[in-house]
């Protein structure tokens, strides 16, 4: 492809603007990596890019051994997967229901879910924990039921506009061609705004994944700890030791799988927001 | 188009279920109790003891909670501007056919996927280091004095500055999946009509997008109104005025920071009531200022 | 099954012994081998309570401060196992890491099953004290004394013996005993008149005096306050405010803002944590006002060995406590609905004397819990602490007031950032916060 320098240059500002901003991200990262593979010492004597004293890979063993990581990826991989699963089935029918009509109470639900969304989690979270302690409930399924049910006032919200900017058009083709409601809503709406879904199932994916205050409350052993959690005890036991080596190695172990599924991720978003149905 | 009531109530009845049990509950018992004198949260309400409004006139004459509220709006103001204007300008660039967009898109909303923790270590650790952080090796190499980024003065700007650094990709997304919503043949029409880009931003992109705006500004009151990790991550040991905010405040009330001996479960109620009411306002401003447009194109 | 559970934590023994063995000194490791062969029946010297007891099926739950992988957290793992074999009792060790008191208090409310649980001692005795055990009796009938000072306080704050020390910290200005020697001084000051002598010594030596980090400035200023003050007069203050008309809250402040503007502070401080302790390892600067922690970690972060000393925070003209000296504790704490306190506190005991305490005390560079202990870390610090009857709290008469803390902790920066530059400025600051 030959490139066409004059039309380039008009976009010379923007290629500033984001370069820019992306350099300074590069950077930051890129001394994190190599902080990485520095001693202590070297870091605070600001001497990290020379690697004086070689290339200190064993700070990733380190990290690595100092608690088991595996079983907090593993732990954030099943309460980030089942979580968003379960949050588009309750929020996504009710979205949909609430872009289309208004019903007795609509307004009401509307409302109840921008106020939900924005009560502060710390406030709810201890009458609930008293709750989950009288009721008995403990382990795995009370933090995946509670991701799923704080995750959906965000969700549907964000779902509804995405729904909004559909046209009636297609229900009612679907409706002349006998196809039931709830069948339009599965087959042809949800595919028309699967761009929304994939970009709101990766916000919530990522969030469940650091998700930090809850997992610290309700798991109460580590076999049960997240990535949130886990990077933070070994960030605090790097410190506390005086191991910034292996501090920045953890940082980097937890950030490396999220960047490469987010890489993947954001392929698809590009492919469906631009292929969609919406153009009319 | 027909109404289906049973669709209607299957299709919501999960969604009512959530906020009765995750939100309603918790709230009410949180209202009640922010009339009542309690020091525990989990005390029984036979352990509690009405107190009218004193929990109220408590929070809302302590320096520490109106220092909290001065930083908060701060965050909400300046920091949203700044965000929102940041993400919008992003998107615009990324969606204007500039060569590498979607690396751009990727690199750009990354600090989102790092958790807050880790982001917020590299910040402090490295890019406002005193002796060898990024800005003051920037401001030496400009033959400038050192910057003490992380001192009084300057503390809670540069706290808010990494903030806006990790929120930018989030908005920039939501704005740039708005703008792919636009039909291309609009533009097309306008810029064979000899509209300017800038043109075709305000009188296109801009209106188009209300919805979307009203959205971000609705996400953004919430993100910083419930702002806490930030501000923890960057007062480590104790609470510093200089960064303080109201859920902080609220969660060294309730649950006892560092060195805090009485608790205040009553007071931290009312912070968080305080705190829910102001988004519950912001958001009807938001809804009188900016009216649902039913445009369909 | 618990003979799986004994493997597996005889395992797990193993495996932390390896890992130590790569940074741990080789008389540490050999210490611990040593301690393996011999938990069986040695073990219990300390505590004949755990000896004679038998805990077959019961078990423990302990909520740890330290996070896994840290020195602390491996001593407790392995003396979790020991315990286990000479008891039969399982300790089940849940390592929370610092953020453990942030979700402690809710914890215990929920009646979350918690037999001992690990934290400051005035935050137990304070925060915690409805749901702690009463430890009285059964630390009497182990003949447990520990250090007087350190339980005096636990008794007089909680109104009983709610915990038991297991990492005591002493406090006062480290020093690097080779920057003093470079410098030419001879004797550690006694005053302040002395101490600012010895600053201008030094920084005539091209060595910064103090190094600080902004984390610690409240406790910086506080010591220096209750020099002037005591802490009852700290307290009176923070209550009821005033701070303009004490003579000795002006003084104060204004001393350090001497300090500050003759240039006594290293380049950078009050910097962020730990940047500026780091200094002293770089030998840039030659003191600090902290607790004994900052030897331990100056040394691993910076990977050197600095010859430490302590003194005493100066004495100053006309000063209500002249003498005292920081004193604290991390504690164990037995929960009031334990169903087996009798089996927590005997771990407790394990734990915190003879040989599992010497051997926490050197594998993490602290002072021992144990008196009769060795402490190889600081030398002279357990004579200290047992001597020690004017113990002063970290900023506790500042706490009593909450609504103070976090500006308190500003201004105190502010002070020592130059930004404020008199007494009466900062004292000003102070009143107009009520």
């Amino acid at each position: 492809m030959r490139i066409n320098w004059k039309k380039e240059a008009k976009f010379l500002p923007g290629y500033l603007i984001v370069g820019i901003w992306v350099l300074f991200t590069a950077v930051m990262i890129g001394w994190i990596f190599s902080a990485s593979l520095s001693t202590s010492r070297e870091i605070f004597t600001g001497t990290v890019l020379q690697f004086k004293s070689g290339i200190h890979f064993e700070n990733y063993a380190t990290a690595w051994n100092n608690q088991n990581v595996s079983v907090f990826f593993g732990n954030s991989l099943l309460y980030s997967t089942i979580s968003c699963f379960g949050v588009l089935a309750v929020a996504a029918p009710a979205a949909y229901v609430l872009s289309r009509w208004n019903f007795a109470g609509s307004k009401t639900l509307r409302l109840g879910l921008v106020i939900a969304m924005s009560v502060p989690t710390i406030m709810i979270i201890m009458p609930l924990y008293s709750l989950t302690v009288a009721w008995g409930l403990k382990g795995r399924i009370v933090l995946i039921l509670l991701y799923i049910m704080l995750r959906v006032p965000y969700t549907a919200i964000y779902l509804l506009d995405f729904f909004g900017t559909l046209s009636r058009s297609y229900e009612e083709a679907a409706y002349l061609d006998g196809c039931s409601p709830s069948n339009t809503f599965v087959k042809i709406m949800l595919p028309l705004v699967q761009p929304a879904v994939i970009t709101v199932t990766i916000f919530n994916f990522l969030s469940v994944w650091n998700e930090f205050f809850m997992a610290l409350i309700f798991t109460s052993s580590e076999s049960m700890t997240p990535v949130g959690v886990g990077l933070l005890q070994i960030i605090n036991a790097m410190k506390y030791t005086g191991n910034y080596g292996g501090l920045f190695a953890a940082v980097i172990i937890v950030f490396l799988p999220t960047f490469l599924l987010y890489i993947f991720m954001s392929e698809k978003i590009i492919a469906g927001v631009t292929g969609g149905g919406v153009k009319g | 188009m027909k109404k289906n009531k049973t669709m209607i109530f299957l299709f919501i009845l999960p969604t009512i279920l959530t906020l009765l049990i995750t939100y309603v509950y918790p709230v009410i018992r949180t209202v009640v109790m922010s009339f009542f004198k309690v020091e525990s949260l989990t005390s029984t309400t036979a352990d509690w003891s009405f107190y009218g409004l004193s929990n109220y006139g408590k929070v809302l004459t302590s320096t520490t909670f109106l220092t909290s509220m001065q930083n908060m709006l701060l965050i909400w103001i300046v920091g949203g501007i700044i965000t929102l204007a940041l993400s919008m300008l992003m998107a615009v660039v990324l969606t204007s056919g500039i060569r590498g967009a979607k690396f751009f898109r990727a690199a750009i909303y990354m600090p989102n996927i790092i958790s807050a923790v880790a982001l917020a270590t590299m910040w402090i650790q490295y890019i406002f280091n005193y002796d060898y952080g990024l800005l003051n090796n920037l401001v030496t190499a400009l033959g400038l004095e050192r910057v003490k980024w992380l001192g009084t003065d300057a503390k809670f700007w540069a706290m808010m500055g990494a903030f806006i650094f990790g929120s930018v990709g989030y908005y920039m997304l939501i704005f740039i999946s708005g703008i792919e919503g636009i039909p291309a043949d609009l533009y097309e029409a306008a810029t064979l009509d000899g509209a300017t880009k800038v043109d075709q931003f305000s009188k296109i992109t801009l209106p188009l997008m209300k919805g979307i705006i009203k959205t971000t500004i609705t996400f953004w009151s919430i993100n910083a109104t419930t702002f806490f990790l930030w501000s923890k991550m960057f007062s480590p040991i104790d609470t510093e005025a200089s960064t303080i905010v109201p859920v902080i405040y609220l969660y060294d009330m309730v649950f006892g920071g560092k060195g805090v001996s009485v608790r205040d479960a009553g007071a931290g109620a009312a912070v968080g009531v305080l705190l829910t009411l102001i988004i519950i306002a912001i958001y009807a401003v938001m809804n009188l200022l900016l009216k649902d447009s039913d445009l369909e194109y | 099954m618990k003979k799986i559970i004994a493997l597996l934590l005889a395992l797990v023994m193993v495996l932390g012994l390896a890992a130590c063995g790569g940074t741990e000194t080789t008389e540490t490791t050999e210490a611990a081998a040593g301690t393996e062969a011999a938990a069986g029946t040695e073990a219990a010297a300390g505590t004949e309570a755990a000896a004679a007891a038998n805990y077959d099926g019961v078990e423990l739950t302990m909520w740890s401060m330290w996070s896994s992988g840290e020195p602390q957290a491996t001593v407790i793992e392995e003396a979790a196992a020991a315990f286990g074999e000479a008891t039969g009792a399982t300790v089940n060790v849940e390592f929370k890491g610092r953020e453990l008191n942030q979700i402690l208090t809710a914890s215990l409310e929920a009646g979350e099953k918690i037999d001992i649980f690990e934290d400051d001692q005035s935050r137990i005795s304070q925060v915690y004290v409805d749901y702690t055990a009463d430890l009285t009796e059964m630390a009497e009938a182990a003949g447990y004394v520990g250090y007087p000072a350190l339980n005096d306080r636990v008794v007089e704050l909680a109104g009983y013996l709610n915990s038991i020390v297991e990492q005591p910290q002493v406090g006062g200005i480290f020093y690097d005993k080779d920057a003093f020697a470079a410098a030419g001084i001879e004797s550690e000051p006694t005053t302040w008149a002395e101490f600012l002598e010895v600053c201008q010594q030094l920084k005539d030596a091209g060595i910064a005096p103090l190094a600080l980090d902004t984390a610690y400035t409240n406790f910086t200023f506080y010591y220096h306050l209750v020099r002037h003050l005591g802490e009852d007069g700290v307290k009176e203050l923070a209550l009821n405010g005033g701070w303009s008309d004490s003579e000795g809250a002006v003084a104060a402040a204004q001393e350090i803002a001497d300090l500050v503007s003759a240039g006594y502070l290293v380049e950078g401080a009050p910097d962020e944590y730990p940047s500026s302790q780091n200094k002293i390892g770089m030998g840039q600067a030659a003191m600090i006002v902290l607790a004994n922690y900052v030897t331990a970690e100056v040394n691993s972060t910076m990977g050197v060995e600095i010859n430490w000393g302590l003194f005493n925070y100066p004495a100053v003209d006309g000063g209500a406590d002249n003498t005292c000296i920081y004193g604290g504790a991390n504690s164990l704490a037995v929960s009031s609905y334990s169903e087996n306190q009798q089996a927590a506190f005997d771990f407790i005991m394990f734990l915190t004397t003879g040989e599992w305490d010497q051997k926490m005390a050197d594998t993490a560079a602290q002072i021992p819990a144990d008196p009769s202990n060795v402490c190889n870390s600081l030398p002279g610090a357990i004579e200290t602490l047992s001597a020690g009857e004017n113990l002063m709290s970290w900023c506790d008469s500042i706490n009593a007031n909450p609504d103070l803390m976090s500006s308190f902790k500003t201004l105190t920066a502010e002070l020592y950032e130059g930004k404020i530059t008199t007494g009466a400025d900062f004292c000003a600051a102070m009143d107009a916060l009520y």
